[in-house]
């Protein structure tokens, strides 16, 4: 039971991270119909800066945090700007293609960047536990006998990544730049009509989304380990998690993350010793079985929008 | 004319209809009333023709000539780019058929070429410890190489018609990933992660083409040969793709990614259609795929991954989304262009190939590759066959042009 | 009927072109190109003239040192910019310009300076991209001074056995010592991981009592798996029990090592043979020491990167983790490790890859050196010496021998380190050079993981 639970709990903060890069992913798709696959060479960078942030500059981690999501963003918003402008109209075929041009592009850098080491972003949770109804250990690291092991690094990246997604929820609801940012996603030809600078909306989706990018980099490496520059990828993980919630939804990318953590942490937990002969890494298929069987039921996610078909 | 009354049904949709068809005059038109007018089409057949211009007719004998020809013409290294360069293109039609043609966007293609190789390797591989090889001759392993994963696609297919757009890109994504969880654990076909295994052997109507060969004055060398052959694959592929193209097949892909419910309204039946396209786009996988182990000679189950999809996608998108000619260009531009930014880069100072510097000659590269694409895609949306119209509506309208 | 009759004529000219086919006979397979003229003198006059093949030249290298000498190109085919093995690799590859660059300064050999920048390509560890740079570079070097991956150098194995390239491999797969793998071309530098496994287990024996179970951890196949493979043989031959072999990927493929921990902890064996990445050595420990778990671990050579001192791991890679290295570390007393500091001129390398990029240098030196006192540095004749060879690391390891036995002239010696954040580089050597005893009773006649 408490293997379960321990299980579960990982999975819960993996999946607040999922949910973070998803919901990056899918505020770039309502406002510019771009799947964005530059997004995970964004992360690594986000983690990078607060990584020198911290450790080379000793600079607080939660300002070290807040820099990287604004470098990140600024960045985004060029990008955005330089490259996908020109985009605007064309199919999303094409569009996707110009990001996996930028996607390589900047995974060298990233590589230059990290220079052959892995990092550590230096933040306050290492590899702390919370230990419930145990004995604490004192080990080389502060360990737990017997009783629910909860790593306080679990915690906090849900805590975080559900503070940022219901803030960022609240914002596109009750201000009036959320507003203006949700008829621009609704039809962009519309709400140019009504006086929004679609432009500068697009602007402001891209920057939203390499914060919220960068700060899933922070919450990624900060898991009790190190990462390095191929750590990026890690981030299409959150592919099946957009289309299990449905690409143009909020509430679908922040359900869709968790549900593939948790998935995945179970299936780590318990398929090598349950069902071996499923294969070393069965987790990597798990997401996307979930995917399958979601979108046979629901062909456009859970709550994703159905395109409605004129003749 | 027989001919034309059981065909009737379908005359009409290949654009042979009785009522159009000049067959009288065969749509020729005397010369002495030609003279000084626009070259028009007379006859649905000549505009639906295979090689519907004369220009066209010239540049194709001169590229089938030139790409036979040019193993013998650049240095034996070279052989081996542009023998991939037509594997990419082969495996680009394919995806074009699919992606382009119908509209089907696909990241699993990656796991049909891998299908492809395995296939390919089990069939005409040497057996070793652990893995499988009936060391068959090519003349039946590549037709095997296409059948087995055109199959798999055609099974697949049904799963995917359901969803549409990016959907069905993250779809296919999912299962180039179960793929290549199969490839890891299916260890006598792969060799296993890490390992990896043998390819077929060059062996094709029992001949050996490991051996140098002479044809009169003329050395056919095993690179040489191989690139031959590719090429000839190559050829009959293009050739069938662009019959497929502009067939009543061909149009049904088209008006299914054009509008699908439309396409449905007007008789298209949407699941043969795109069953079909997923099963004749996973057998040109199948046979780039089987081409590309034997000229690495070595496969492992990693390397058919999201990253050799993506090489696809740029192929199709960067030549010409629904060309096939644009697709040969594109596969020419990811294959060839890193060579000749390694040229560029030698003429650079202060970049060389040690890390200590601002960037490596390396890094560069592949920066320059990366932005390349983002420029290409971002200037012409119809990619380097976009940019080839251009030039010819130039020449074709001088002295007008503007 | 335009289009029967068209495919009929385009039937016959396909025929007509088929036809020369029939008419082709095989030739001898043979393209070798007559040893070029040796240069005319090189410094020291030697009795017979010097045969030189491809990759050689009488003119100088490229910005060269030495603008007297004659130049060998050598090649590297490397993981340079976004492969999985960037991290290491290109340290290795700096480490090896700076070795060459030192043996330049210090004359050169006999007459000769040694180039390998012109020739270095990145593979981007993708099978199909090395295969494209190895044939772009194999027509101009005289032997490979780095070929990096198992499989990627597996896949033109076969060519470079044909045109006789002698390669120093960055692979410890024990397959490269025996012939029948690699045709007795690809000089392996130090032990492989079966051995380091099988040496390891005996140091950790002898230092922290013998284990009741043993269990591996690791990458499937020439890495891992071969390091799985010794942890096999030697709970055979000294009765621990053998926990289940655990596969696993990097994080980038497998997002984080939570299957492994898992399978670890319940299975609690004494100690854990790594053979993985540094990023998951440092999540695996640290994860399992917080769970309770009070094994120690072994690492293979590529697990250890100073950047784990950062980590939150640190503790508990300082308290349960020892490294296992071919080489020297960063502390070593030996000529080879001087030579490299003074290389460097009073700079730390990013990371240990670096002594391992130093380190693979000697054996190529030594084939070259030898080739070059036989008179003859064709490829065929570089090939030639390998056989009996003895190689000097100049003290970073103990001599090699390669051809013969391998079973009698493997390396069996590990350097077994202990991470502390007070050394340079971090890892502070605990036993120089161990030998154990459990490597002559198990039998080294072919690859651990066979290639198949």
């Amino acid at each position: 039971m408490n293997a379960f639970l321990e299980a579960l709990i990982n999975g819960v903060g993996q999946g607040a991270v999922y949910a973070l890069i998803a919901v990056s992913f899918v505020i770039i798709y309502r406002a510019t119909s771009v799947l964005n696959f530059a997004q995970p060479a964004l992360m690594i960078i986000g983690t990078f800066i607060t990584s020198v942030f911290v450790i080379d500059r000793g600079f607080p981690f939660w300002l070290a945090v807040v820099l990287s999501m604004v470098i990140v963003a600024a960045f985004s918003m060029g990008i955005e700007r330089v490259a996908l402008r020109p985009m605007v109209g064309r199919d999303t075929y094409s569009a996707a293609i110009v990001t996996v041009g930028l996607f390589i592009a900047l995974l060298v850098l990233a590589f230059r960047l990290y220079a052959a080491n892995p990092r550590s972003v230096g933040d306050p949770w290492g590899l702390n536990v919370i230990c419930l109804g145990g004995t604490p250990v004192e080990g080389f690291v502060g360990g737990c006998e017997g009783g629910l092991t909860i790593y306080q690094n679990s915690v906090a990246r849900t805590v975080i990544a559900l503070i940022v997604i219901a803030a960022l929820g609240i914002w596109l609801a009750k201000s009036k730049l959320g507003l203006a940012m949700r008829a621009t996603s609704l039809d962009q030809e519309t709400a140019m009509a009504q006086g929004i600078p679609v432009g500068r909306m697009f602007s402001i989706a891209w920057g939203i989304s390499g914060a919220l990018v960068a700060l899933a980099g922070v919450l990624l490496a900060s898991s009790g380990g190190v990462v390095q520059a191929s750590d990026a990828l890690f981030a299409l993980v959150a592919l099946p998690a957009i289309i299990i919630g449905g690409l143009d939804s909020l509430k679908g990318a922040v359900l869709g993350g968790l549900i593939v953590g948790i998935a995945m942490a179970l299936t780590k937990a318990f398929q090598p010793i349950a069902l071996p002969w499923l294969g070393n890494g069965f987790s990597n298929v798990v997401p996307y079985l979930i995917m399958l069987i979601i979108l046979l039921i629901r062909p456009y996610g859970l709550f994703g929008t159905k395109e409605v078909q004129r003749v | 004319m027989n001919l034309n009354k059981t065909q009737t049904r379908s005359d009409r949709l290949t654009g042979r209809s009785t009522h159009l068809n000049f067959e009288s005059s065969k749509g020729k038109v005397a010369r002495n009333v030609s003279r000084g007018r626009g070259k028009l089409y007379t006859s649905y057949a000549t505009n639906q023709a295979f090689l519907n211009t004369a220009p066209k007719k010239w540049w194709t004998l001169g590229f089938v000539v030139l790409t036979a020809l040019a193993p013998f013409l650049v240095p034996l290294d070279f052989t081996y780019l542009l023998t991939l360069a037509l594997i990419y293109a082969i495996g680009g039609i394919g995806l074009n058929l699919l992606s382009g043609y119908a509209g089907q966007i696909s990241l699993g293609h990656a796991f049909f070429l891998g299908l492809g190789a395995y296939t390919a390797a089990v069939f005409g591989g040497k057996p070793g410890t652990v893995t499988w090889g009936f060391e068959l001759d090519l003349a039946i392993v590549l037709p095997l190489a296409a059948i087995i994963p055109g199959i798999i696609g055609y099974l697949v297919a049904p799963l995917a018609t359901r969803v549409r757009g990016l959907y069905l890109a993250v779809l296919t994504l999912g299962l180039l990933i179960f793929g290549e969880h199969m490839f890891k654990i299916m260890v006598p076909v792969t060799g296993g992660e890490g390992m990896g295994r043998g390819v077929a052997q060059r062996t094709l109507f029992g001949v050996d083409l490991n051996a140098t060969y002479a044809i009169g004055p003329v050395i056919i060398k095993p690179e040489i040969s191989f690139y031959l052959i590719t090429f000839l694959i190559f050829a009959v592929l293009g050739v069938a793709a662009r019959n497929i193209a502009r067939s009543r097949v061909g149009r049904s892909f088209a008006a299914v990614r054009d509008r699908d419910l439309a396409a449905e309204v007007m008789g298209v039946n949407l699941m043969r259609t795109k069953t079909f396209a997923f099963a004749i786009s996973s057998a040109y996988a199948g046979v780039a795929g089987a081409l590309l182990s034997m000229l690495i000679g070595r496969i492992s189950p990693e390397q058919w991954n999201l990253f050799m999809s993506v090489d696809f996608l740029a192929v199709v998108v960067i030549g010409g989304i629904a060309t096939i000619s644009g697709t040969i260009l594109g596969a020419a531009f990811v294959v060839l262009l890193p060579r000749f930014l390694e040229l560029l880069t030698e003429y650079i100072p202060f970049i060389s190939v040690s890390s200590g510097g601002l960037i490596n000659v390396f890094q560069l590269q592949t920066i320059v590759f990366g932005i390349l694409i983002v420029i290409f895609i971002t200037l012409e949306p119809r990619g380097l066959y976009g940019i080839w119209i251009r030039i010819r509506n130039y020449f074709t309208a001088w002295p007008f042009s503007y | 009927m335009t289009l029967r009759r068209r495919s009929r004529t385009a039937l016959a000219a396909l025929a007509i072109a088929l036809l020369p086919l029939t008419a082709c006979t095989q030739v001898d397979g043979g393209d070798d190109p007559a040893p070029s003229p040796p240069p005319s003198d090189s410094g020291d006059s030697g009795a017979t003239e010097l045969v030189t093949g491809q990759g050689v030249t009488e003119e100088a290298c490229p910005d060269a040192i030495n603008p007297d000498n004659g130049c060998i190109y050598l090649g590297v085919l490397s993981d340079l910019t976004e492969g999985p093995f960037a991290a290491l690799a290109v340290p290795i590859t700096d480490a090896q310009g700076d070795f060459w660059r030192l043996v330049n300064e210090r004359g050169g050999l006999n007459g000769y300076d040694i180039d390998i920048d012109k020739n270095t390509r990145d593979t981007k560890y993708i099978a199909d991209e090395h295969a494209a740079q190895y044939n772009q570079i194999s027509g101009n070097i005289a032997a490979i001074a780095q070929t990096l991956g198992t499989v990627n150098t597996e896949s033109v194995l076969d060519d470079m056995i044909a045109k006789s390239l002698v390669a120093v491999p960055t692979t410890w797969w024990s397959g490269f010592a025996f012939d029948a793998n690699d045709g007795g071309i690809v000089m392996e530098s130090g032990y492989s991981y079966c051995t380091e496994a099988i040496v390891g287990l005996d140091w950790f024996a002898d230092n922290h009592g013998k284990p009741a179970s043993v269990q591996a951890v690791g990458y499937p196949g020439d890495y891992g798996g071969d390091s799985a493979e010794g942890v096999k043989r030697w709970a055979e031959v000294n009765g621990a029990e053998l926990k289940e072999y655990v596969p696993t990927a990097p994080n980038q493929v497998a997002g984080n090592q939570d299957a492994v921990v898992s399978k670890v902890a319940a299975a609690n064996p004494d100690v854990v043979v790594l053979g993985i990445g540094p990023a998951e050595t440092a999540e695996i420990i640290g994860k399992l020491a917080a769970g309770g778990f009070t094994g120690r671990f072994m690492g293979a050579l590529p697990t250890w990167n100073p950047a784990l001192l950062d980590s939150p791991a640190a503790g508990a890679i300082t308290g349960l983790y020892n490294h296992m290295s071919p080489y020297q570390n960063w502390d070593g007393d030996s000529k080879g490790i001087a030579d490299m500091k003074e290389a460097l001129a009073g700079e730390l390398p990013t990371n240990g890859g670096y002594i391992i990029g130093w380190a693979i240098g000697y054996p190529m030196k030594a084939a070259l050196e030898k080739a070059l006192e036989n008179n003859d540095i064709s490829p065929e004749g570089i090939a030639s010496v390998v056989d009996g060879l003895v190689a000097s690391y100049e003290g970073m390891a103990p001599d090699q021998k390669y051809g013969g036995d391998p079973q009698a002239n493997a390396i069996q010696s590990v350097y077994v380190g202990q991470p502390n954040a007070e050394v340079e580089l971090g890892m502070e050597t605990i036993a120089q050079a161990y030998v154990g005893t459990t490597f002559d009773q198990t039998d080294y006649s072919a690859a651990c993981v066979a290639s198949n």
